[in-house]
């Protein structure tokens, strides 16, 4: 009935498999950034940018016209009347909407490095989101900028808004982004202006909602107070982010009775799930040259 | 399936068409909360379509690769990937379903166990945030969303791989219809007016 033979070529090349993985997993979270599959991650970024910065280039039209289905969808009450007009402009609104939306975004990063506060020691390096991580467990993206553009890895990242993240690795040409919502992200940050100091943390699925953590429930932290970064990161020593890159605004806080720490929920400024821009925030040329001095 | 140098170029470049478009092309479109997931479907339809064994490399080929494009843990994609091209295939292995919307229903239940099972790995390998209940919305709408696309993406599948499978699925759909009635003098193909 059955080929013993075919049966046991199917299981061998499934623990092959399977092997193969667990294998790929244990080597990867074994070695450090410089090792060989890191090297090859970079390496394989490195060559198919291209393709992904062509189909990103490509395909935005399409997912502007999805985006804005979507927009159309959720304020369907209020469009009744213009629907049958805006369904044959569709195609036109999409194509300006591409134009106006990367206008908005690029005025917004430009907007963003001018406000008081934002750090004045920086150089930042525009580039344009072209891949994204498809999960919700690892939220990051690809730009197009790398080392050629003086992009280093742990450099700060914004958007339209405020803060998005940090770069993680680095090509010659391209870099990668972990953002504020991926689950490994911990941003040190103060409530301004009372300087009430915390961390803030991605909830995994829920985009438009970070925690402000370890704020002690005996500090008041009002609903529409603005979070900026605090200077260092709490994620082990190293200080990252610069202080003044506004993060988001107090959307609610709830107080718990048994716990030492309040939790603080905020409303990021800046929409990571849509963007299409970044600036890197690298260092002024005189200051890396005082960086070099020893 | 066939095993040729052909067969290997089709699905190669199947396999980097699908993970590059999305990538950089549907992944960032969101439709009430979910999106459309290619890579689930396409190692479910060379599951479906050739059986097990392709499944699984198939699988574990698309997870290296998408693990390698995106730069996060390596093996974790492969792992989750290689169990659904496996498990597709073996269910056509010992079912041998020959229905016309059948890849809907597998199309969504791949995407389902491809969704949740990298959410359990992701949880199990390095983990430090709370976790939203919007995470299963987001599975549901994605699945549902796939379910959809599922006809056309696994026709497109078979299309590209269509040489190279050694049972054409059509072919057995084809072959599993009734018989016409034949007419008095027993030629096929004669129908009896009534």
């Amino acid at each position: 009935m059955f080929d013993k033979n075919v049966v046991r070529r199917r299981r061998a090349a499934l623990a092959v498999f399977v092997g193969l993985s667990l294998v790929l997993l244990t080597v990867y979270f074994g070695e450090s950034g410089g090792g060989v599959l890191h090297t090859l991650q970079r390496g394989a970024q490195q060559a198919i940018s291209p393709l992904q910065s062509g189909a990103s280039r490509a395909l935005k039209p399409v997912r502007d016209l999805f985006g804005w289905v979507g927009d159309t969808v959720d304020a369907k009450g209020e469009n009744d009347d213009l629907r049958s007009e805006v369904e044959s402009l569709r195609k036109d609104v999409a194509g300006a909407q591409t134009a106006r939306r990367d206008a908005d975004e690029l005025r917004g990063i430009v907007g963003l490095a001018k406000q008081s506060g934002f750090p004045s020691d920086v150089e930042p390096v525009t580039g344009r989101v072209i891949a994204r991580s498809p999960t919700v467990w690892y939220s990051s993206v690809q730009i197009d900028v790398g080392s050629a553009d003086g992009v280093k890895r742990d450099q700060p990242v914004i958007t339209s808004g405020g803060l998005a993240g940090k770069v993680t690795s680095v090509t010659g040409g391209t870099a990668r982004v972990t953002l504020i919502l991926d689950s490994t992200s911990a941003v040190s940050a103060q409530v301004v202006p009372k300087g009430t100091s915390g961390v803030v943390k991605p909830q995994v699925g829920k985009p438009t909602d970070l925690l402000l953590d370890f704020i002690d429930r005996k500090r008041k932290v009002t609903k529409g107070a603005t979070v900026i970064t605090s200077g260092f990161t709490s994620s082990k020593v190293e200080s990252l982010f610069p202080r003044g890159i506004p993060i988001g605004r107090v959307s609610k806080v709830e107080p718990d009775e048994f716990e030492l720490y309040q939790r603080v929920h905020i409303r990021p400024f800046a929409d990571l799930r849509r963007m299409d821009f970044v600036q890197v925030l690298t260092p002024r040329a005189n200051d890396e040259r005082a960086e070099s001095r020893p | 399936m066939i095993l040729s140098p052909g067969a290997f170029a089709r699905l190669g470049a199947l396999i980097v068409a699908v993970v590059v478009l999305q990538l950089s092309g549907l992944g960032p479109i969101r439709i009430l909360g979910g999106h459309f997931d290619l890579v689930p479907l396409l190692v479910a339809a060379i599951g479906l379509y050739a059986g097990s064994v392709p499944g699984a490399a198939t699988g574990f080929a698309t997870g290296f690769f998408l693990d390698l494009s995106l730069g996060q843990d390596m093996g974790a994609s492969a792992l989750v990937l290689t169990a659904v091209g496996y498990g597709v295939g073996r269910f056509r292995e010992l079912q041998d379903p020959a229905h016309g919307l059948l890849p809907i229903a597998v199309g969504a239940v791949a995407s389902a166990a491809y969704l949740l099972a990298f959410a359990a790995v992701s949880f199990m390998l390095q983990f430090d945030a709370s976790v939203s209940p919007l995470v299963l919305r987001d599975i549901l709408l994605t699945t549902l969303l796939n379910a959809i696309v599922a006809l056309p993406v696994f026709a497109a599948v078979r299309r590209v791989m269509g040489p190279s499978l050694a049972v054409d699925p059509s072919e057995l759909r084809r072959r599993r219809r009734p018989p016409q009635e034949a007419g008095p003098i027993g030629l096929r193909g004669l129908s009896v007016d009534r």
